[in-house]
């Protein structure tokens, strides 16, 4: 069974709260999202709220993979950010601005979440 | 791993109340409402007050205190007479140092063939004087101000008004007092804004030159009266009605203070005065009326009435009658044609903006039109019609400008008609008819409103330069982050919206697209007759609005003005409005998202156009207003990035080749080059240039002014200040 990961040092917690908060950018993105397609709008939101709530699951329990799920996530963002909003410079702000930033934030956690991943397996811990 | 779970779930709830909880301010600079109800709660039928409740006050009972402010008395109901024979007037044919008019001249074309200042010196601009009018909003009284003044300088005088109509004349250099006449208006008489866009010059055909009132200064004021005073020395014209002053209400029925007000300059067209009055939206279907009426210029006496629906009637209601209530009212700045022997009235619509079942057939034939009115008689000539049994609060905010079209048989005296629509008709001022092609195009009719149709046609100015934007998608809403803009995508999707002139609806919000604050509104438009360039500065800004049945009004504490149980916070006009004596209530807010007070839409939320009118096309138009005073929580966030923002208040052109505008809610004023649109110069005011700046030589020098008086509904800093600015003198 899968278990959070107790961080141990400054730099796990920080990639702990950053996970939480890649969840919690999530949810509403989900929620929201969904009721939107409900209502015969865009699917990426609740695909993209899906896809970030995963990585930030895989994250908490410590997993490399939830790093690399938000950043491809955030990767196909960019396509289909240009494909809808075009060329204009604040259309893309919404769509872009904020993501680019938690990546850059989760890209930095890939050498704290392979360390932790380390750990867990020479304890052999994770299932 | 309990606690691990446990932080998750306090987070998510978290988290869940950061994305749901509340913020305010505006980039949006709009005021706050409640929002609409929503999908399906427009109708809750539960609740309530009885129907005796909302017995408002009969159209016939006698208006509250203070109505009548100057406590005229009314004398016998007057017929129709025609005005005293006039004498040239300095707005027909301006001295080249004066701007004699509201809009420079009696074109309404806010041009000056003043040349000192040009592109390459406009940078130099400094300041020459501030002049404080002194009418700011008082402890404890609510931020209703905007004065919207544009002051007018004929020859040795800057004539201007106080927000609360006090008329003003300053020395043109230094900005020094000469004279001021306080004209007791009182913070009761404020309508929704405390404006006075100007004064009128007058000069008299019966007093001789050199004797008192020869030139006289024109005023109508918030508490509905005519003033006028000796432009030497501010002292009341005692042959002017009833010893200087005309009380604008009699013959008005039932009303009180602040229901119906004057901010507009009246304009004088051979020897008549012409009055028009806005009437507070939103509050009854039977409101007071939205008569125009003429009066004699040199003695004040009425002249004539033109009543929409006593249309036969042209004398003053005999004793215990009144003008017809709830007929449209028009509040914008209306132009003279002497020659044409005309005036050009901007219609609103009906009383009751949202809701036109229960309007006349005479009604709909003149709202949110252009009506000609011949001055002599007051019956229209001719009526043009820029929106059809309008439900959108459509009516023409914006001046008319009379230029002279360039035909293939010579000049055609023409008529600029801006409309909130960012629709610009280009009519035949002889006969109305449009002079550049006008197209009746369908227009939406699906609408849950019972026995409401809307009209299936609407009239678009096709060759005209559209000033705004394509219906809106839900890929043009926009936010800070994914998660604002997908809770704008839900609003978008939640309401209906089938383009322009979506019709009103109870069951959802429908969505208003041009919005009520234009296109182009009350600060109208610059014409320059030697370039043919038309400068239009215009918004973006849609709304989001909700019809909602007589018990869910009653619970959002919608009342009308003069109901015993009004309660000035519930709901004014502009936004929420209770629309008594109709079936429904109206909800309107921006679009926006009102956890963070960001518009919906991606910007521009304001633009500024030029177009060559040779050919109709556009020279150049940009984003028009920076970010710097204007963030999300309504925070200031000091970028010099054009975003382009919300903007009221009109343009000017000079033959320097530069045009001067404020408007925008970044409170500067902006100096642009007229040829190319490059922004020049801008300074920062010490409140929102909400106004048309105008410019005057005097002296030998060229002096540029703007009211930074602010406005309350675009939420800009309130100022008392005149600002005047001069190049520096040589060295």
């Amino acid at each position: 069974m899968a278990t959070f990961h107790k961080p141990a040092s400054g730099t796990e917690w920080a990639t702990l709260v950053l996970a939480v908060v890649v969840v919690l950018l999530g949810l509403p993105l989900l929620i929201m999202g969904a009721e939107l397609v409900a209502l015969g709008g865009s699917w990426y939101y609740v695909l993209f709220g899906a896809a970030i709530i995963a990585g930030g699951v895989l994250m908490l329990l410590g997993r490399t993979l939830g790093a690399f799920v938000y950043l491809a996530a955030w990767l196909v963002t960019w396509p289909w950010a240009f494909w809808e909003a075009g060329l204009d410079g604040w259309a893309l702000l919404p769509r872009l601005f904020g993501p680019t930033l938690v990546a850059i934030a989760v890209a930095l956690t890939i050498p704290v979440l392979q360390r932790i991943e380390r750990s867990t397996v020479t304890r052999g811990g994770v299932a | 791993m309990k606690n691990r779970a446990l932080l998750l779930t306090a987070t998510v709830i978290g988290g869940l109340s950061l994305v749901y909880s509340t913020g305010s301010g505006a980039l949006a600079q709009v005021p706050e409402h409640d929002a609409p109800p929503g999908p399906g709660a427009g109708s809750d039928g539960a609740g309530g007050h009885p129907p005796s409740y909302f017995a408002g006050p009969s159209p016939s009972a006698p208006q509250a205190p203070g109505v009548n402010a100057a406590n005229i008395p009314d004398g016998p109901p007057a017929e129709p007479s025609e005005a005293t024979e006039a004498v040239a007037q300095q707005g027909s044919a301006p001295a080249h140092d004066d701007w004699p008019a509201y809009g420079r001249d009696n074109d309404a074309t806010r041009s000056s063939p003043l040349d000192q200042i040009t592109p390459e010196n406009v940078g130099k601009l400094q300041r020459a004087f501030v002049y404080h009018t002194g009418s700011k909003p008082g402890p404890g009284q609510a931020n209703k101000w905007a004065a919207e003044t544009t002051p007018i300088k004929v020859g040795d005088g800057l004539y201007t008004c106080s927000a609360l109509d006090d008329i003003i004349k300053l020395d043109p250099a230094t900005g020094k007092e000469v004279w001021r006449h306080d004209a007791g208006v009182k913070y009761a008489s404020i309508p929704y804004t405390a404006a006075c866009k100007g004064v009128v010059y007058y000069t008299s055909s019966t007093v001789p030159e050199g004797e008192p009132c020869h030139n006289r200064i024109l005023e109508s004021t918030l508490d509905m009266r005519l003033i006028e005073v000796d432009a030497a020395d501010g002292k009341l014209c005692e042959g002017f009605g009833y010893h200087g002053q005309v009380n604008l209400m009699k013959g008005m029925g039932e009303s009180v203070p602040g229901f119906v007000s004057m901010t507009s300059p009246p304009p004088v067209v051979n020897g008549a005065i012409i009055t028009n009055q806005e009437v507070l939206d939103g509050q009854r279907r039977w409101a007071p009326s939205g008569v125009i009426r003429g009066y004699d210029a040199e003695t004040g006496r009425f002249l004539w009435a033109w009543d929409v629906n006593r249309p036969d009637e042209h004398g003053e209601p005999k004793e215990g009658e009144h003008y017809s209530r709830g007929t449209p009212n028009s509040w914008a700045t209306m132009t003279g044609d002497n020659e044409q022997g005309l005036v050009y009235v901007p219609t609103g619509n009906s009383a009751a903006d949202y809701y036109s079942a229960m309007r006349t057939d005479k009604e709909n034939a003149v709202s949110s039109s252009i009506v000609a009115i011949d001055v002599k008689t007051g019956s229209p000539r001719w009526v043009f019609q820029t929106a059809h049994k309008d439900v959108w609060d459509y009516d023409i905010g914006s001046q008319p400008t009379m230029i002279d079209f360039p035909g293939p048989n010579g000049a055609v005296p023409a008529l600029i008609v801006p409309t909130k629509r960012g629709q610009t008709f280009v009519l035949d001022r002889r006969d109305g008819k449009p002079i550049l092609p006008v197209e009746e195009r369908p227009a939406p009719t699906n609408t849950d409103v019972p026995g409401d149709p809307r009209s299936p046609t609407q009239p678009w100015s096709v060759a005209m330069p559209r000033l705004g934007f394509p219906d809106l998608k839900e890929s043009d809403m926009w936010g800070m982050s994914p998660i604002d803009q997908l809770y704008c995508r839900l609003k978008y999707r939640r309401a209906k919206y089938d383009g322009e002139f979506t019709a009103p609806q109870i069951d959802k919000p429908w969505i208003e697209y041009p919005g009520y604050n234009g296109g182009s509104d009350w600060g109208s438009m610059a014409y320059d007759a030697k370039s043919g360039i038309l400068i239009a500065n215009w918004n973006n800004t849609p709304m989001y609005d909700q019809l909602v049945t007589r018990p869910v009004a009653d619970k959002l504490g919608l009342m009308p003005i003069d109901d015993p149980h009004f309660d000035p916070k519930g709901g004014g006009a502009e936004g929420n409005g209770a629309m008594a004596d109709t079936p429904y209530g109206i909800v309107v807010t921006p679009f926006w998202d009102q956890y963070t007070s960001m518009m919906c839409n991606k910007p521009p939320y304001g633009a500024i156009t030029a177009i060559d009118m040779k050919t109709q096309k556009v020279l150049w138009q940009h984003p028009f207003g920076s970010a710097r005073a204007n963030g999300p929580w309504g925070l200031p966030t000091y970028l010099p990035l054009t975003i382009g923002t919300p903007n009221n208040g009109g343009p000017v052109i000079t033959a320097g080749g530069v045009v001067f505008v404020g408007a925008t809610t970044d409170n500067l004023i902006h100096a642009f080059d007229a040829k190319t649109g490059k922004e020049l110069w801008s300074d920062v005011l010490p409140g929102g240039g909400q106004a048309t700046p105008m410019t005057y030589e005097y002296k030998g020098k060229q002096y540029v002014a703007i009211m930074a008086g602010g406005h309350h509904f675009m939420q800009t800093p309130v100022s008392d200040a005149l600002v005047v600015y001069a190049l520096p003198d040589a060295h």
